[in-house]
């Protein structure tokens, strides 16, 4: 069939004459690249949420990150989490946010079969690292200029995203990446949302919020105390406070606020900024979390514990860690305060010292990291919940994962032969074996990780003296339990509040470094014994909190 | 960030659709119209608000631009397009209430695309007509999805819409209605930006929405006899006179061009008790004008009615014997 008339280029109608006149960039209806467009270098990560590759785009030469989503549900066709990062990425265009270059479309290799679906891949920018990662290096050392330096562009950041009515809702280290040029950027959109209440303004906080949403979002780490009390009416101040966090972490180099159980969270940061009175967070003890609450009147331990970083440092945490979330500092300030007026001045990006590449160095901790991170939102994501519309059924699938493009990336134990060694590893030796597992009832213990978590960066006040924590621990149950050093005693509410995380027994003490723990492992078969055999040896004295997804599965699922 | 504005169309890509697509024009008019029409109705029986279903009228027209227009059922891509951005907005809808609302459009109890100027005696409710049987609604809903999936690739995942009309509300309250009552102007501009979506020319793909809105104002005020600004206002609004007017014909002529449409259609289906038109009829349409029909299709494997689907092929066999003999 054939249409006569067109064929006639002077039949062109007349929208297209005037379409020629209006010519604007070609910047929609592209279609998706195909994934042969793609040089893919080699798989950077696997893990719960799916895949990321690096690749390099045949057409620009660039080094990108493939984030492949997985369609783990499709009862309802797409996820819509997915779409909805992909829709935010598309509107948003700023240096300190990741940008979403182009989707990626992989067909399968017959197209004869029907039951194969076409796999789709985000393409973001290749960034080196991730601060999470990058913290976790023992051999780098961040100085002040250059936490500055991340805190400006993280600010910076996010008040573009508040500006433009964004919350994000998932800020934390693992989610902020860095290139080796010092620009770090905001990434992880996939439990971001359209914020409906006024936009910060200079000087009033977070202000008030106007609507309610889930309070089932931030990592718990992360999470401000007034999502743990269950706020549903919250502001932009929810992400401030994961500034605050991942401020104190790059001061502290872990994460300050590591609790095991949303109770214990709180606890933890009512030891650390105080516990809440109606003057320091009004209105608190109305929030539905909080009617059981009885803390013990404490004034908080802030100036205290980071007195070694300077005033300016104490004085810029404690606004960003402000229980009130109405009076906390908004972007607009925090990039205001004298802290980074005051010496030594900020690092420019492109000053801060390049750190070596580190996929297989960043793969190693991040098997540590992932495994250690606390559970992700309980709801998954907005529109997850039970009753939140046909998306329901996307229990927190492979798509949704809470450490970033990049984050993740790194395949949990795998390395083969002809995979890096992160420098500062090289050359270091094989620890002796350790001695055989004392029970060998658990043939696949490796998989059997769901044991209960415990912080990351377990040394309390740790140096890095430990240089190999980040080393995957394949081992079985029995020995771990075995060489466990008994829990240090603690306080009577915690032990309490520890039966949360069910039975199983655990090892909780941030400052416990050489209890055992075990980690899943989703990595091919054939790299698991080599993989055991090696990290069982090394990770007698060194593993330690990796177990962490356990309760982030029991969310998953 | 670019909520005010849209992704439009290239020349290339418009051009393209007028020559590649291996349909006449006008069919290819009157099936855009049928099925805009049918994403709108399919709106107001899902009860989603009307900014949903216009974002779905144009991603539908987007991906229409890209993929050819018999590649899948009309009133599939319909579905799988207003699924799409209820899915995005703050009501989806489930697949199931989805199946429900297109069997009952696509059934003979249908008051869809009945002129309404001049109603035929209302058609029987026979609910045995849109009954949905599991099977029927499996299979929609895997056609569906599966399209949803081609949809978002077709669109590079571009689902954001910027929709004119809070522009249009924004503007008129700039010129203070000029001066008429406030319901009367906005309720005008409204439905040229609404029968807009439903042009042919595609204007939402080839102005931005500050565009369509100064447009509908404009045309809304000489219907009323509002008095407008002397000045050349609508540069306070970033669009161009040429523009302007331009969109003021295109958005004239979809009311006319629209009835006719209407009458086209139903000569189309041949008095098929239906009140969509389908690719089959489309198809006949074609035998009967004597040009050559090659389907072209992509392996949906869902059908609902293998019978109808073998006897449909029967049907295209004998004709093409008839045609060679």
């Amino acid at each position: 069939m054939s249409i006569p008339e067109s064929k006639e280029p002077g039949s062109a109608p007349s929208p297209r004459s005037f379409a020629i006149a209006h010519q604007r960039p070609r910047n929609s209806f592209v279609g998706c690249s195909r994934i042969t467009d793609y040089e893919v270098l080699g798989k950077l990560g696997e893990g719960t949420f799916g895949e990321v590759h690096r690749a390099k785009s045949k057409k620009t030469g660039a080094l990108v990150a493939l984030k492949k989503i997985i369609m783990h549900n499709e009862k309802d066709g797409f996820p819509i989490t997915a779409l909805r990062e992909i829709k935010l990425l598309k509107l948003l265009s700023h240096k300190n946010v990741l940008s979403l270059e182009d989707m990626a479309v992989e067909h399968p290799a017959r197209s004869s079969d029907k039951r194969k679906k076409p796999i789709m891949y985000m393409v973001t920018p290749y960034m080196d690292h991730d601060l999470s990662g990058l913290l976790d290096n023992p051999s780098v050392h961040f100085t002040e200029p250059q936490i500055k330096c991340y805190m400006l562009q993280l600010l910076e950041g996010l008040k573009y995203l508040h500006e433009n009515r964004i919350l994000h809702r998932d800020m934390k280290a693992a989610n902020l990446l860095i290139n080796n040029k010092g620009i770090l950027q905001i990434a992880d959109f996939g439990l971001a949302r359209h914020y409906e209440g006024e936009v910060p303004k200079p000087g009033r906080g977070g202000g008030e919020g106007r609507r309610d949403y889930t309070s089932l979002v931030v990592t718990r780490w992360y999470r401000p105390p007034e999502l743990l009390m269950h706020l549903k009416r919250y502001t932009t101040a929810i992400d401030m406070w994961g500034v605050g966090c991942v401020f104190g972490e790059m001061l502290v180099g872990k994460p300050i606020l590591a609790g095991e159980s949303d109770g214990h969270q709180l606890e933890i940061i009512f030891e650390l900024c105080g516990t809440p009175t109606d003057e320091n967070m009004p209105g608190w003890r109305s929030l539905p979390g909080a009617e059981a609450l009885q803390p013990r009147p404490r004034i908080g331990n802030l100036s205290q514990r980071f007195r070694d970083y300077g005033p300016g440092a104490v004085s810029l945490l404690k606004e960003l860690l402000k229980l009130d979330w109405r009076s906390r500092i908004n972007a607009i300030d925090a990039l205001k305060h004298p802290y980074f007026s005051t010496a030594p001045l900020p690092a420019r990006p492109h000053e801060l010292p390049s750190f070596e590449e580190s996929h297989e160095l960043d793969r190693r901790k991040f098997h540590d990291r992932r495994a250690a991170l606390p559970p992700a939102p309980k709801g998954g994501t907005v529109g997850r919940g039970p009753h939140d519309g046909p998306n329901a059924s996307f229990s927190g699938d492979g798509f949704a994962n809470r450490n970033g493009v990049n984050g993740g990336r790194y395949p949990r134990n795998s390395r083969g032969p002809e995979d890096r060694v992160p420098a500062w590893h090289r050359d270091r030796g094989l620890p002796p074996r350790p001695p055989p597992p004392a029970d060998g009832d658990h043939p696949d213990g490796y998989r059997d990780g769901r044991g209960g978590g415990r912080p990351r960066g377990g040394g309390g006040g740790g140096g890095r003296q430990d240089v190999d924590t980040y080393i995957p621990s394949y081992d079985r149950d029995g020995p771990r339990r075995d060489d466990r050093r008994p829990p240090p005693p603690r306080r009577d509410d915690r032990d309490v509040r520890r039966h949360d995380w069910g039975d199983r027994r655990r090892d909780y003490d941030d400052r416990s470094r050489n209890s055992r723990t075990r980690s899943r492992s989703r990595s091919p078969i054939r790299d698991w014994d080599r993989d055991r055999e090696r990290d069982r040896d090394r990770d007698r004295d060194r593993d330690r909190d990796r177990d962490r997804d356990r309760d982030r599965d029991t969310y998953r699922r | 960030m670019s909520h005010m504005s849209n992704p439009l169309a290239t020349p290339d890509q418009l051009f393209q659709r007028r020559s590649i697509d291996a349909l006449p024009i006008e069919l290819q008019d009157a099936i855009f119209f049928a099925t805009q029409c049918l994403t709108q109705a399919a709106g107001i029986l899902l009860q989603l608000p009307q900014s949903v279903t216009a974002q779905a009228n144009v991603l539908l027209a987007r991906y229409w631009l890209v993929e050819p227009m018999m590649s899948h059922e009309f009133s599939d891509v319909s579905a799988a397009t207003i699924y799409l951005t209820a899915k995005l907005s703050a009501h989806p809808r489930s697949p199931r209430d989805l199946a429900n609302v297109y069997a009952y459009l696509l059934s003979r109890s249908t008051a869809f695309f009945h002129n309404p100027k001049n109603p035929p005696p209302p058609p029987p409710n026979d609910p045995s007509s849109y009954y949905l049987s599991e099977a029927a609604y499996h299979a929609f809903r895997n056609r569906v999805l599966a399209l949803e999936a081609r949809v978002l690739c077709a669109l590079a995942f571009d689902t954001h819409v910027a929709l004119p009309h809070p522009l249009a509300v924004t503007y008129l309250q700039a010129l203070e209605f000029l001066g008429v009552p406030k319901d009367r102007i906005a309720k005008k501009a409204v439905a040229y930006l609404n029968a807009a979506l439903l042009s042919p020319q595609m204007l939402y793909l080839t102005s931005q929405p500050n565009a369509l809105a100064v447009a509908a104002v404009y045309n809304a005020a000489r219907d009323i006899g509002a008095k407008m600004p002397e000045c050349e206002w609508w540069e306070v609004f970033d669009v161009e006179r040429e523009e302007l007017g331009f969109l003021v014909v295109g958005m004239r002529s979809v009311d006319g061009w629209g009835r006719k449409m209407r009458a086209d259609l139903k000569g189309m289906m041949r008095g098929a008790e239906r009140g969509m038109v389908t690719r089959r009829d489309v198809e006949d349409e074609l035998r009967r004008r004597g040009v050559e029909v090659v389907v072209v299709r992509a392996a949906s494997g869902n059908e609902v009615d293998a019978e109808e689907e073998a006897a449909r092929r029967m049907d295209e066999k004998m004709a093409s014997l008839e045609a060679g003999g």
